[in-house]
This record gives C-alpha cells, structure tokens and sequence, in this order.
C-alpha cells in the first residue's frame, strides 16, 4: 500500500490540520504589504510550506527524528473564529456557480458513450473542482472550540517601520480586544508563543531607522523572538515572477494586476528566510516542549492504575451534577482539554503514536462525560490518526463511522430537544441558537465524512465511499447537490463498476441542482447520466433526462441543443397522456423562442411508415382509376399478351431513336412522363395518444436533365458520399425547388388522431425531361417544426427492394425515373356502369376515351377479361333506342344479325380511322350483362399507338378496372321429360323463383335457341299466370311442349296468336302487343355463346365435344322486364336474359 | 405495502413494471429497480459472499433505500423479478412465497405462444394475477 502520506487523504491532512499563527499587524504593515497587491497573509503564505525543512525533533520519550514537510496555517487574529454559516455558505456556492462556468463550454457537445466513460481515467472524468470545493466544506467548520488543531500556537505580531513608536504599537496590538474569543474565554492558553516582525519597506529609504527599532525590540521582547522584514526593494514595480507563488490570489476583478510587483529575487529569499526561521527555530520546538509538559502531567494525573482508579471514583462523583446543555466546560486548564491539546501538537508533529494513545484516553473520559461532539471529535481525530499509521483499517473506519454518527446523533438530539422546547413555548432565541449548533453538527459531520470518503478512496473501497458521500448529503441542498454527484463518481469507479447507480445518483444531483439554479451543472450531470441511460429500454427514465436536459438548455438560450434533446422524447407513445402533452407543449414553445421554423431531418413525429411505401407512376402503362393500380401486374400482363408487342421488338421499336443513350438508363430506372404525375402513398403514424396536424407534406425530389445524369453515372460513389448533405440542401431548399419548375409536388394537409395512420397521397409532376429521383418526404409539424424523412437510408432501401412491385429490372432505386418526353395519354371510363345489379341484367353502356393532347393516338385495341360479363358492341348502336333495338323486325333486318361479332378471339379492334385526339370524346358502346351472382371484377386494358412515331415509346396501355355486385334474382330451372305419346315431343317443365328481396319482374318470352326446337306453351298464359308479375320470393311454374323442328316443320303451332316464323319464342306476358325481342341480335346472342364458351369450359369433358348443333340439348333464354315503379322513372331500360343450356336425355338414342 | 413489481429480462431490459401507489412517482420506481439491477449483477458475479445459496433463486433483500425495501429473485434464464416494499419488518419466508407465486405467474404469461420472448408481458391476465398476488402479500403472516 501506498504511504499514507502521499494519498490524497494523507495531502488533505498535512495541509489542513497543521499548527495555527495569529498574525497580529498594524494598518501601515497592510498598506505596504497592499503595493504588491496582497495582503501581508497573502504574501507570506506562499513561503509557510516547507517541503524540506530538516528540522530535529524528539518525541516525548526522547525518540530522535527529523521533520521534512511543515505547514503554517496564517490567519488575522479576526479570522480566527468559527466562520459566519452564511457567508460562508455564499463562499461555497460561489465556487460552484464558478466551476459551473468554466465546465460549461464544452457541455454542448455529444455526451460520451459509456464505453469511453469506462476507460476514462478517474482524474479526466472527475471535474477538478471537487478537492477545491470539499476544501472550502471543511474551511466552514474551523475553529471549533472541541478540538485543538486550530487553536493558534503562536501570535506573529507586524509593525511597520513607519509606525510611531513600535515598541509600543506591539504591546498594543495583543492587548487590544481584537483577540479571538478562544483566548479570552478560556478554551485556550492566553499564554502563547508570541513572535515580534518589524516589517521594512525599502521603498521608504534607508533602514537606520529601522535598525534602531529592531534594537529596541530586541532589548524589549528578547533577542529570540525579534526579527526583520525588508520588502518592496524593487524601485520600479516591475517584477516579473516566472512562477508566480501569489498566483492563487489572483482576484477575477483585476486579472492583470500584477502580484508581487515589487517584490524581488533578495525579496523572496527573505520572506523565505524569516519564515523558516519562525518555524523551525520558534514554532516546532515550541510545540515539541509543550508536548514534553503536557505529556508529563498526562502522565502524572492519568496514567497508572492508582490515577484510573482514581479518575473513575471522580467521575462518577461528577455524574451528580447537572450537566449544562453542551456538556462541561473544558477551560484549557483543565486535563481533558491538556490531553486534547497534546493529541493534537503530537498529530501535527507527526508522532501519530502518542496522539492516538492520547486520543484514547480521552474519547474514554468524554464518554462517560457524555460530550457527544467533543468525544466525537476525538474519535475523528483517531480514525485519521490510525490511518496516517497505516495500520488497522478495521479501527480507522469504525472510529470514522463513530465519529461521523456520533456528529450526526447529536445533531438529532439538539432537533429532539428544541422539538421539546417549543412545546414548552421557550423564546426563540434559544431555539435559533440550537438549530445554529445542529446544523454545525451537521456540518462537521460533513467534514469528517469527507475524510471518511477519502479514506475509503484510498483503499479503493468506491461502493462504501458512495454511501458515505449518500449520507453526507443533508438538507442543504446545494452541498447534497455537489456530495450525490462525487456519489456517482464512485459508483463508476467502484470495481465492476455499477453504471446504473452511478446514473441514478447524478439524476439526483441533477435535480438538486436545478433546485439550487445551478442549471449549468443539473445539465452536466443529466448529460452524464444520459450515457448510461442511452441505449437501454428504460425509455421511462431515458425520456425523463431528456426532456430535462432540453428544458434547461432551452432555459439557458441554447434552443438548438435543447430541441435535439426535446426531438428524443417526441414520440413517446408510452408515455401517459398528459406526459405527451406536456412533452409537446414544450417542444412547441422551445421552437417558438427560436422564432423560426425548425428544420429537423429524421423528425419522429409522425412516425413514416415505410413498409407502406407505395410508387405508382405511369411509363406505357396506364390506369384509368386508382382501382386499376391495385391489381396485380402479372393479371394484367395475361390479358395484355395477344394485344401487345412483345418485348424485345418493344425495345428495338422504341429505342430506336437514341438507342445508345438510352439503352443503359431504361434498364435501370423507371420511365414516366412529362407532365404525369408520379403517385407516392406512404403512411404517417402518430405514436401518441394526443392528435396532431402536419401540413405540407410533399415529396422532396431532385431533378438533373439528362446529359448531366450520365456523366454523374460512373462514378456514383462519389454521389453516394455527398448524399447526406445533399439530402440536407435538398430538403432545405424544398420551397425553391418547386419554383424551378423542372417538377412540381403537391401538398397535403393531415390531421392524425391519437395512434391513427394515415396514408397520404403525394404526387410530383416532373415538367421536363431528364431524371427525376424521389429523395424522401418533407412536412411541417404544427406549423412550427419542419421534418424531413430520406427515404435513402439503408434501412429504406431494404425494405423498398422488398416492397417493389411495378418494375421488371431487378435494381434496387426505384424511386429514380426517367422522364421523357409527354406523350399522348388516353383517360377512359365506362359511363352508367352501376355498381351493383342482378344477375341477368342486360344493359347498354358506354365507353369514352378521351385524349387531352392533340397528337393523336391510333390502332386501339381493347381487351376485356369477362366477355360473359361485358361486350363490346357496335358503332351503330350508339344512336339505337334499347331495349327497342332487339325488337324483332321483319326479315329484312335478318342479315344484320348474321353479321354479329361471334368471334372467339376476345381483342377486339377498334377501326382504323378511330383516331382519337383533342377534347372531343370518344365514345363506343358496351353491352353488360351479369351472367351470375356474386362479386365480378372487370378488368378492361385498351392497347393504343402513338400517331408520333418519332416518340421514345411507341405504344401505351391503358388499364381499367371495375367492380361489380351481382346479386340474384330469377333462379331459372327446367326440367324435361319425354312426351309420352310422342317420340319427337318432350314436355318443359320451367320452374322460376324470385330470388330477390323486394324486386319484382315482369316475364316477358321464352326462347329456344336454334332453328332446331319448337316450343310452345301446353296452357295459355292467362290462365296459369294472370298477374303478368313476378313479386319478390314468388315461383312460377309452367308447362310447355318442345318439338323438334327438323321433322314436324309444318306442325301447327297450338297458340295462333304467335308468329310461327320459328316457332322458338313464346310470349309469357299476357299484354300481346309488346313486341318480342330478337334473340339473334348483337348482345344477346353474343351473351349466349360466351354462355355456352363457359359452360363448355366449365364442363370441359361433355360439352366440348358438343356441337351448337348438336341434337340433343336445348339452350332456353328466359327474357323478363323489372316492374317499373313510380318513383323511380330514371331507371335505365333493361332487360334481363337467363339462359340455360340443356341436355336432353336421349331415350331412344346411343 | 408493495408499492412495485418489476420483470427485468436478462439483457437489463424492463419486461414488466407496475406500481401499486397512488401517487405520481413511476420515475422514482423505475429509478429504483434500475439501481437494483446493479446489486444483482454484484450478487450474481461474487457468488462467494452468498455461498452457501449458490443455487438459490431468492437474492434477498437488495438494499434498503430511504424509504424502501427491494428484493430481487433470480430465475435460471436470468431473468429478474423486483419487489419493492415500505413495509419496514418484511419476513423472509413471506418474500420468497410471494416471488414464487410471482414466478409461476411469469412461466404461464411467457407460456403463451402469443407472448414473444424478450418483448413487454402485455397479458392482462398475467397483470390480474400479479395484482392478487401483491394483494395477498404478507397476508398469511398477520391474519
């Protein structure tokens, strides 16, 4: 173990417990000694330490040994004093304020990780004001009358030269009243050591004067104890000390004022001089005679059996009498306060062995007195005493432990007993004066603690040091304050260290702090305590600090550092509500001083969403709705097959032009168009429980034309190196970027309620060609605080690689377009498409394309993917009245049936000289009929061609897409049974049920398909079904009688009333002068055979093999009306066709 | 009184903490079960000044604060479990019979194929239980 001299404690100890001169001196000494800037104590302090004094010494039993280290303490006999608690609290916290400035600088800085914390050396880490600050702590407990180190051992008495009459101002000085209250009132020798200093200033002259006084001192107080001070000898003032030993006295008033000016080289030696000579020649055998004295007559009264004996029967003799409230009085006279004072001239004069066995003997004597400080204060002086001898570290910490309890008992017994006295309404100026002496209780308990601490410091026992530091702190807040801090400090160098105590403890002291306004130090220690906090989930405490440390920032003016600490806890979703609130009303008024909007990348609030992160943009692919976008791209690219180019005549089609620049750049990025807005949905998601508004949200794009972009391409780390403060201009210079007009962005305005998503649907329209790359999302926060978001951070990357879904190269930017050219874009919709219908119903819609450019667009294609739900018709149905145009005509008409679109192919080609440009719609028209119930989805693509061929792409798509609702209505069943007289007849049994809810319909005709069958009805109409309607939840049920055509052709027809032209259709309805549909016109029999396509496919194994005409199946339609109510009279004219293909057994066939 | 129960998963990372006072001092509670983590770490890595009960789950009593009692409890996946206290005279066998019940508690909200290992226990279930537990706590001594 190291010499406990040279420990930290073992310094504190040499320097503060060392013998006491009272320095006596007239006005004319000061004044001389004030040229210099100091004070007479100031300028001798500095030659008061002795490093190498060598002087002789014997202990009391005649021990030879050598003293090397000595230290006076100077104090003006007005000092010598216990100090005023408060100016002496004032002194301490002007040292902290201080501290706190000068530490602050380098406070704005990231705080440390924990991991460089942890190897930082104790002395870097610790800020060294601490010693500084315990120091004066102790200073605020000196000259207290229960203990003797302080008590002066000598009285240094100054006149000046210039005095009249020195002999005589010396014998004034000590006789004047002026002396410290331990001399008179008897706690000390009066009769002490007394030194006489004639203090010359060369300044003044020459020193025969001068000589002549020292002579008549000499001859006055003894020729010993008289000596002589030449100072000032420089004439010009200008002296300058290489290592100013004054420099500690340097006020911050007058920062260059130079100490010690006239003090020079002979000067010093001189200062030197007179001081060593004070001690060793005067003070330390002085003390080493007294302690012969007082050993001696220790040794006389209290030691041996006879004098214990003897001293216990005294004792308990003196138990009788009432003790006064701070126990006896010890006057110096009496033997405790001899052994005391013996203990403590042995300590300073290093013979830690007769100090302890003094010390003994008196903490056994004040215990029995029951003089708690007193005994305390020897227990004290025993704890160090056994330390200095590095012996029993066991001892030295119980007496420690004792000493400091016992100070703080007694403490608790004052504060007990004053609780006594105000019961009994005793005038208060006795409480005052007891509370005085509680609170001095505490503070020497701080005192010894701090001893304590520095002990167990040096034995490298942090933990225990901790507590002590713990139990220090007591109700001044301030001092707690500064004790909890070198708390956590040990907490940290305790081995392991404990990191989270150590974080606890400087929270503690952080709040004390700010308790005491000493913002500057509650932020460092928050700072401190956030490196232990940072990375764990202890989000609860974690926020704490850091709302903390941004509040105090922000009260200290620094909003820039205060916001970046405020940002850390903004989304706080586990936080209770009115934390949220409070957090964000704070962060609000902390930008609002700012006074201007805060720019902040990675703002956490709103929360991006970006697995919801979602492009769309148009390159040939085109879409009518925002429906169309949702479908997946591979259904689109299976109905698009027939009708597209395929893809490598794609590329040499439109490559062609500028097929070498453009080759490279198309593979890689995506493609869209001038002037079409590309689509960004992304979510924004409010963590907390309070709502809030984001307005301007847009899209944060970087636009360069082309020939730029290709030189950039090669070397594009370079790029990938500038992206952060790219970014940060980008984002900054969002309002002027717009205004280039190489793009523009919308703004959105959203509102989130508590814990809501939102998406939000952000366009930019690029305007020129070039490349357009969307760099992140940009929004303002309440208006106040601007947030910007890269969607280029790794982590995006990832996530939108996964999430890509429109492009067919494998790269990973997909938010890079290029932009070319504007073309030509059809808008399509399909008009009167309800959303919901019944199944059967058959109606007319249109189509309109539209072109908004003039360049027109030619060779369009249209494809649908339900051509049993949706055909498409003829030009010249456009001008036709429907139902009206499937009535039946005479035969003239019959051609025009003949020539209906029955191909199988489904691509349908518009004509030629469809060429569609400019405002004027275009429309053509479409047939709809719900084949079955349920939920359809109509997907129409429409394939079209630039009339510009020069264009980089030659062709586009455009995409619809539809939902429809089909729900039941008529259920439709037949069944048929041989006739059983005759072979070629069968009868029809037709069973329909009004599956609908509340619509009626009106049965209008059944009709055979094919000129095979004849039908007609085995009933008249009227008869089995009067009411014409078919109510909701209603069946029918008829009979008819089905022939064959081939062979009966001139069988006559049972109902004459019907035109026999096919005999295939049958009135139902009763009112005759309806005219019965033609079940061979466009929509109708183009309806019936993509019936027929699905049943073929649906029944694959039988009916594929059967021909239309085959002999042995009947294909039924049904046609009915929907009753026309009153109220609504818009309802579109419809009809609704159920068809139903049959298959007759065959009785007497294969 | 229990004023708090804590989880503390075995990277010192907060499962489950509730408190059971009515005044506003969560911060303070989490302070003190975070310090504790610190005695625990010392109690696990200098198993010899608890020698005898190397095996044991039970930790003891943690440290006493001002106000406070903490006890912690150790499961073999080294997860934590916090109790702390204002009771100032708390028996031992009390505590360990409460961090037993506490514990089974645990194994059957982790239990559930739901609960992701090393994330919050959010089971409401779990909270009732704990909550009956605290309740009863000490109950078998007094009456």
């Amino acid at each position: 173990m190291v010499d406990p001299v040279n420990t930290p404690l073992g310094r504190m100890l040499l320097d503060e417990i060392t013998p006491v001169v009272m320095v006596l001196r007239t006005n004319l000494v000061e004044e001389t000694c004030q040229k210099n800037g100091l004070s007479l104590i100031q300028m001798l302090s500095p030659f008061c330490a002795f490093d190498n004094i060598d002087v002789p010494v014997r202990t009391a039993s005649d021990q030879p040994y050598r003293l090397q280290k000595f230290k006076l303490r100077l104090f003006y006999a007005s000092d010598i004093r216990q100090p005023d608690v408060e100016v002496a609290k004032e002194r301490v916290k002007e040292v902290i304020t201080h501290a706190g400035e000068e530490n602050f600088s380098n406070l704005c800085s990231d705080p440390p990780q924990i991991e460089t914390v942890l190897t930082t050396s104790q002395s870097e880490l610790i800020p060294s004001w601490f010693p500084f600050f315990n120091k004066e702590l102790v200073r605020t407990v000196s000259f207290s009358d229960h203990e003797a180190f302080d008590h002066p051992v000598a009285c240094l008495l100054v006149v000046s030269s210039k005095d009249e009459e020195p002999i005589n101002r010396f014998v004034d000085l000590f006789n004047s009243d002026q002396l410290p209250s331990l001399l008179s009132d008897g706690a000390m020798d009066p009769k002490i050591l007394k030194y006489y200093l004639l203090l010359h200033d060369n300044q003044d002259g020459t020193s025969e004067k001068t000589t002549k006084f020292l002579t008549e001192m000499r001859s006055t107080f003894g020729s010993n104890d008289c000596g002589l001070l030449c100072v000032n000898s420089s004439q010009d003032g200008l002296v300058e000390h290489q290592e100013n030993p004054w420099a500690l006295y340097r006020t911050e008033s007058s920062p260059n004022h130079r100490l010690g000016c006239f003090l020079n080289i002979d000067d010093m030696d001189e200062l030197q001089n007179v001081m060593q000579d004070l001690s060793s020649k005067h003070i330390i055998p002085h003390m080493e005679q007294k302690i012969r004295v007082l050993n001696q007559q220790v040794s006389a009264t209290r030691r041996g059996f006879r004098n214990q004996i003897k001293n216990l029967w005294w004792r308990k003799g003196k138990e009788d009498t009432p003790d006064t409230q701070n126990g006896p009085m010890y006057t110096f006279s009496s033997i405790e306060s001899q052994i005391r004072v013996l203990g403590d001239y042995a300590f300073m004069l290093r013979d830690y062995e007769l100090a302890l066995s003094n010390y003994r003997l008196l903490s056994t004597d004040y215990k029995i007195d029951k003089v708690w400080k007193r005994y305390a204060g020897v227990q004290e002086m025993m704890g160090l005493t056994y330390f200095m001898l590095d012996q029993s570290s066991k001892d030295a910490e119980y007496c420690m432990e004792n000493a400091f309890n016992t100070y703080l008992a007694q403490k608790a017994n004052i504060l007990s007993v004053m609780n006594g006295l105000d019961e009994q309404e005793v005038e208060g100026g006795l409480c005052e004066e007891d509370v005085k002496l509680g609170s001095s209780g505490q503070r020497i308990a701080t005192r010894c603690g701090l001893w304590w601490v520095e002990m167990l410091k040096t034995r490298d026992q942090f933990k225990e040091a901790a507590t002590v530091y713990f139990r220090i702190s007591g109700e001044e807040p301030l001092h707690s304050a500064v004790m909890l801090e070198q708390a956590s400090y040990c907490y940290l160098f305790a081995k392991p260290p404990m990191l989270r105590k150590y974080g606890f403890h400087l929270v503690l002291s952080g709040d004390l702090y700010k308790k005491c306004d000493q913002m500057k130090h509650a932020i460092r220690t928050y700072r401190g305590a956030l490196t232990v906090f940072k990375g764990t989930k202890w989000s609860h405490i974690r926020d704490h600090v850091h709302f903390h440390i941004g509040k105090w920032y922000a009260f200290l003016g620094m909003f820039d550092v205060a916001i970046n600490h405020i940002l850390e806890v903004l989304a706080c979703g586990h936080q209770s509500k009115t934390t949220q609130e409070l957090f964000l009303r704070d962060f609000f008024q902390i930008v609002q001083k700012t006074g201007k909007t805060f720019e902040v990348s990675m703002l956490q609030l709103p929360v991006i969403d970006i697995p919801s992160l979602k492009v769309v943009f148009e390159d040939h692919r085109t879409y009518a709705s925002s429906e169309a976008v949702g479908v997946k791209e591979s259904l689109w690219r299976s109905l698009e097959e027939d009708i597209m180019p395929s893809l490598p005549t794609i590329r040499s089609n439109w490559l062609e032009p500028r097929a070498k620049l453009l080759s490279k750049k198309l593979k890689e990025s995506n493609v869209c168009v001038a002037g079409e807005a590309i689509k960004v949905e992304i979510g924004f998601k409010n963590p907390l429980q309070i709502p809030i508004s984001i307005s301007s949200v847009s899209l944060i794009c970087e636009h360069s034309a082309r020939s730029d972009e290709i030189e950039v391409d090669p070397n594009s780390t370079t790029t990938e190196n500038q992206n952060d403060d790219q970014f940060r201009k980008l984002a900054t210079s969002g309002e002027c970027s717009s205004e280039m007009s190489s793009f523009t962005v919308s703004e959105v305005d959203i509102s989130l309620g508590g814990g809501e998503t939102l998406l939000a649907q952000l366009t930019v329209t690029p305007r020129l060609e070039g490349t357009l790359k969307i760099v992140g999302v940009r929004w303002k926060l309440s208006g106040s605080v601007a947030g910007f978001f890269d969607f280029n951070s790794d982590l995006v990357k990832k996530k939108v690689a996964k999430k890509r879904r429109k492009t067919t190269q494998p790269t990973t930017d997909n938010l890079e377009f290029l932009v070319i050219k504007t073309l030509p874009k059809l808008e399509g919709c399909i008009r009167h498409l309800p959303k919901t219908v019944y199944a059967g119903d058959l109606r007319h819609l249109d189509l309109v394309l539209r072109n908004p450019f003039e360049t027109s667009v030619k060779s369009i294609k249209m494809k649908i993917n339900h051509p049993r739900f949706l055909s498409i018709g003829n030009q010249e149905v456009m001008d036709m009245e429907f139902p009206a145009c499937l009535e039946k005509m005479n035969s003239a008409e019959s051609d025009a049936r003949v020539k209906t679109n029955s191909t199988s192919d489904t691509v349908f080609l518009f004509p030629e000289d469809a060429l569609i440009h400019g405002e004027t719609p275009f429309v053509w028209p479409l047939w709809l009929r719900a084949a079955t119930h349920g939920n359809i989805s109509l997907y129409i693509t429409i394939y079209y061609e630039m009339g510009d061929t020069s264009t980089v792409m030659r062709y586009r798509v455009l995409r619809m897409h539809y939902n429809l609702e089909v729900l039941p209505s008529l259920d439709l069943s037949f069944q048929i049974s041989h006739c059983p007289s005759r072979l070629q007849e069968f009868l029809v049994r037709m069973d329909v049920v009004n599956r609908t809810s509340s619509k009626s319909f009106q049965v209008h005709q059944l009709s055979s398909v094919g000129n095979k069958w004849e039908i007609s009805l085995l009933q008249p109409i009227d008869s089995i079904f009067p009411s014409e309607l078919l109510l909701a939840g209603q069946a029918l049920s008829c009979f008819f009688k089905l022939k064959n055509g081939r062979n009966s052709v001139i069988d006559k027809d049972e109902d004459s009333s019907i035109s026999t032209l096919e005999g295939s259709d049958i009135r139902l309805s009763c009112s005759s002068n309806e005219p019965l549909f033609d079940i061979y016109r466009s929509p109708l029999v183009d309806f019936h055979h993509y019936e027929r396509v699905h049943q073929g496919t649906a029944q694959v194994d039988y009916f594929l093999a059967i021909s239309f005409e085959n002999p042995n199946t009947v294909d039924f339609i049904l046609i009915s009306r929907p009753q026309r109510s009153e109220g609504d009279s818009e309802q579109p004219n419809n009809l609704f066709s159920h068809h139903a293909l049959l298959r007759i057994q065959a009785q007497y066939g294969g | 009184m229990i004023v708090c129960v804590a989880v503390v998963g075995h990277q010192n990372n907060p499962l489950y903490i509730q408190s059971f006072t009515e005044a506003d001092d969560a911060l303070k509670l989490h302070h003190i079960v975070h310090c504790s983590l610190d005695v625990v770490d010392e109690r696990v890595n200098n198993p010899k000044k608890s020698g005898p009960t190397l095996n044991e789950t039970f930790l003891g009593l943690l440290y006493p604060t001002e106000n406070y009692k903490v006890y912690g409890y150790l499961t073999n996946t080294k997860v934590k479990f916090i109790l702390v206290t204002t009771d100032l005279d708390v028996r031992d066998a009390d505590v360990r019979n409460f961090f037993r019940r506490f514990h089974s508690a645990y194994v059957d909200a982790v239990s559930n194929p739901f609960h992701v290992p090393g994330k919050k226990i959010t089971s409401r279930t779990f909270a009732e239980r704990v909550s009956n537990i605290v309740k009863s706590f000490g109950l078998s001594s007094t009456g």
